[in-house]
């Protein structure tokens, strides 16, 4: 087509950065960066994500693409919008156009494993990130943030901020989805353990920040002594904020799960309380430097399939200093 | 709210002589049905408050009622694009495209070459609905002059502006709509947030907006055309109603509706996301539905919509309130509906009966 030749310089000159890259690294692996960028149209680096309508998934798709082509990659963004379908016909163009490999956050733990299988069986390897599949040994890694563990920080930070008493409600995620119970368990494994903290209502607001903001008014009705609320995702606490601030009890406190620009930005403005950030773009990278490593060693990787990253706690003290879902220094 | 009854000139509204005995207990329950809307209200209103004290509280039913609002409007719009006929699937994405419009104008200003121009709040409100007004346009151009059927030109454009309200931000969230005293945009909440004499502003504007479109519907000679084309739209074009005109009306409201509502969520909520409003389409459609309104045009009340709208949403509210699972409220629901349109049908069919007995 029209792009060809300008393409082939494009893939001229990412070759010759690989091969200089190589040359000033360690060393011990330069023939296979010159071997790997010898057969045609393995150049192409395919993002696959949920909706960057969320930012955290935009976060996501910029940090893997900046990645791939600060490595020489040409990279395809794409979105399924949480259909496994259109997810499935995504990985066929991604296998028709001979990609050398594939990020993707899934649209469905299981429903996500066929196509995943499909690339494999076209020599495609997949990496992972933010999202598992319910199936091992078919995608080369599984990069996730820690959400056990991110719960468990955002559930102590809670139980402090509520003085380990008082009623509260929680705002449930999408309950298709599997962080949204993994998120809730992790909240409950810290907050059941204090007698004195009651929670007093539960409902999903399916991640929906207009819906967050209905559930939590007519919560805040039915449970006039509320004093916390404590959300699966940010822009749900967003909801439930607005909700608060709308009410007459202002110092409710609201703590999310993200680390979402706008709430660490109302964190700064003392209006949340208190965020767990995951390091998305931290794993985006680890996912695409994974694959780089994986095209270069001519299908072999040295990472353990499962790999799982801890979350950081974003309150007032640290709020500054974190910028697209990364905290400085971390 | 009693009156589903035929507002148009339609064959079924022969003058009804009255005729006692047997069929007074068919009349009795013709009322009935034809009240049902208000019943099914009455009898949730009934049911929730004995579960929760916190549910007839004036806090409560005032909160409820603005939630209802921003449904209530929605439906009015889609109660108009019904009544023809026709109906309109891209409330929900027009709502979320007037959102993000206004929100990126009071988040940040108008780019020009020679530099960012912002505008007042009340501009910023009336461009919203504009927008929402001309994508209801097209829908109508697409309906009346390319001939694609409602369904479909209303599906497309479902996709298209949702599509266009993701553009317009690239995704992203609009997160602070206060503006600042320096632009001269401050006061957005103002029709979301805040109240007059006690009531939301919202539930103000639901009222106007529904007094409005019950003197447009019932009184006005666009009304009667409005029921004339639902009801025979072959019969109205040979009686000299310019049908086409009447159709991308009614989008033109159903779009103008829907981007107030998609405003007075992007008000409250201080955000505007290109997500606001997704689905909300088939609530307002249940609305309508519920209040008695017939797909097939020609038969419904703007006061029956609203009804529906207040049944939907003190329902919703209710099952949050006393903490029912989310799963649970959304099969609720959908049986309410079917229940209605059941009852619907049996109002129909006593409805003829009755007419041919007394006739």
């Amino acid at each position: 087509m029209k792009y060809l030749p300008s393409r082939r310089a494009f893939i001229a000159v990412s070759a010759a950065s690989v091969l200089a890259l190589a040359a000033c690294g360690s060393g011990d692996e330069s023939s296979s960066g010159g071997s790997s960028a010898a057969p045609a149209a393995s150049k192409l680096v395919v993002i696959i994500t949920p909706s960057p309508d969320n930012v955290f998934f935009k976060a996501e798709q910029d940090a893997a693409a900046a990645q791939a082509k600060s490595l020489g990659y040409e990279t395809l963004v794409l979105s399924h919008d949480d259909d496994p379908t259109k997810q499935s016909q995504q990985f066929d163009t991604a296998i028709s156009r001979k990609a050398a490999a594939i990020i993707l956050d899934n649209a469905g733990a299981d429903a996500s494993v066929t196509a995943i299988q499909r690339a494999k069986d076209a020599s495609i390897p997949t990496f992972l990130i933010d999202r598992e599949i319910n199936k091992t040994g078919v995608a080369v890694a599984q990069i996730v943030s820690n959400n056990a563990q991110g719960a468990g920080l955002g559930g102590q930070e809670f139980a402090k901020l509520m003085g380990n008493k008082g009623e509260y409600a929680e705002l449930l995620g999408k309950p298709t989805d599997t962080n949204a119970g993994v998120r809730s368990k992790g909240y409950h494994g810290i907050l059941d353990q204090y007698p004195d903290l009651k929670m007093v209502a539960q409902q999903s607001a399916n991640w929906d920040q207009a819906e967050a903001l209905q559930k939590t008014q007519t919560i805040l009705q039915a449970h006039p002594n509320i004093k916390g609320i404590i959300a699966g995702n940010d822009t749900m606490a967003l909801g439930a904020y607005a909700a608060v601030q709308a009410s007459n009890k202002k110092d409710i406190v609201v703590v999310g799960f993200d680390g979402s620009p706008d709430v660490v930005s109302s964190i700064q403005k003392k209006g949340i309380k208190a965020t767990v950030l995951q390091p998305a773009s931290k794993i985006a990278q680890m996912a695409v430097d994974q694959a780089d490593a994986y095209i270069k060693a001519g299908g072999k990787t040295d990472q353990p399939e499962k790999q799982s990253i801890d979350c950081v706690l974003v309150n007032p003290d640290n709020a500054d200093s974190v910028k697209d879902f990364a905290v400085a220094g971390s | 709210m009693t009156d589903t009854h035929v507002a148009a000139p339609a064959p079924t509204a022969a003058p009804q002589p009255e005729e006692p005995g047997s069929t007074a207990l068919a009349r009795a329950a013709l009322l009935l049905l034809r009240g049902r809307t208000l019943v099914v209200l009455v009898v949730l209103i009934i049911i929730f408050s004995s579960i929760s004290s916190e549910y007839l509280t004036q806090s409560n039913l005032i909160l409820m009622t603005k939630h209802v609002a921003i449904n209530a409007i929605l439906a009015i719009g889609v109660t108009f694009v019904i009544l023809t006929g026709g109906i309109d699937l891209s409330v929900g994405s027009i709502a979320g495209l007037s959102s993000m419009v206004a929100g990126g104008l009071l988040f940040k200003g108008l780019n020009f070459p020679g530099g960012t121009v912002f505008f007042s709040v009340a501009v910023v409100i009336l461009i919203g609905i504009v927008v929402g007004a001309l994508v209801g346009a097209v829908n109508g151009l697409l309906i009346t002059r390319f001939r694609v059927a409602p369904f479909i030109a209303t599906l497309g454009m479902l996709y298209v502006a949702r599509g266009a309200a993701q553009l317009h931000s690239n995704g992203g969230t609009y997160p602070d709509l206060a503006g600042t005293e320096a632009r001269g945009n401050t006061g957005f909440g103002f029709i979301g947030v805040d109240s007059i004499l006690g009531i939301p502003v919202a539930v103000w504007i639901m009222v106007a907006v529904a007094a409005v479109a019950v003197v447009v519907t019932t009184k006005t000679p666009f009304g009667k055309h409005i029921f004339a084309v639902g009801g025979n739209e072959r019969a109205a074009v040979l009686s000299g109603i310019r049908v086409n005109r009447v159709k991308i009306a009614v989008y033109v409201i159903s779009g103008a509706c829907a981007a107030l509502a998609g405003l007075l969520l992007t008000s409250e909520l201080g955000a505007a996301y290109p997500d606001t409003a997704t689905t909300y389409e088939l609530n307002a459609i249940a609305a309508a539905v519920l209040g008695g309104t017939a797909l097939a045009g020609g038969r419904g009340t703007i006061i029956g919509t609203v009804m529906g709208a207040f049944v939907i949403g003190f329902l919703s509210d209710g099952l949050v309130l006393v903490g029912v699972s989310t799963f649970w409220q959304s099969v609720v629901k959908g049986a309410v509906i079917i229940f209605a349109v059941i009852t619907e049908q049996a109002q129909q069919r006593l409805q003829s009966s009755l007419t041919r007995r007394t006739a």
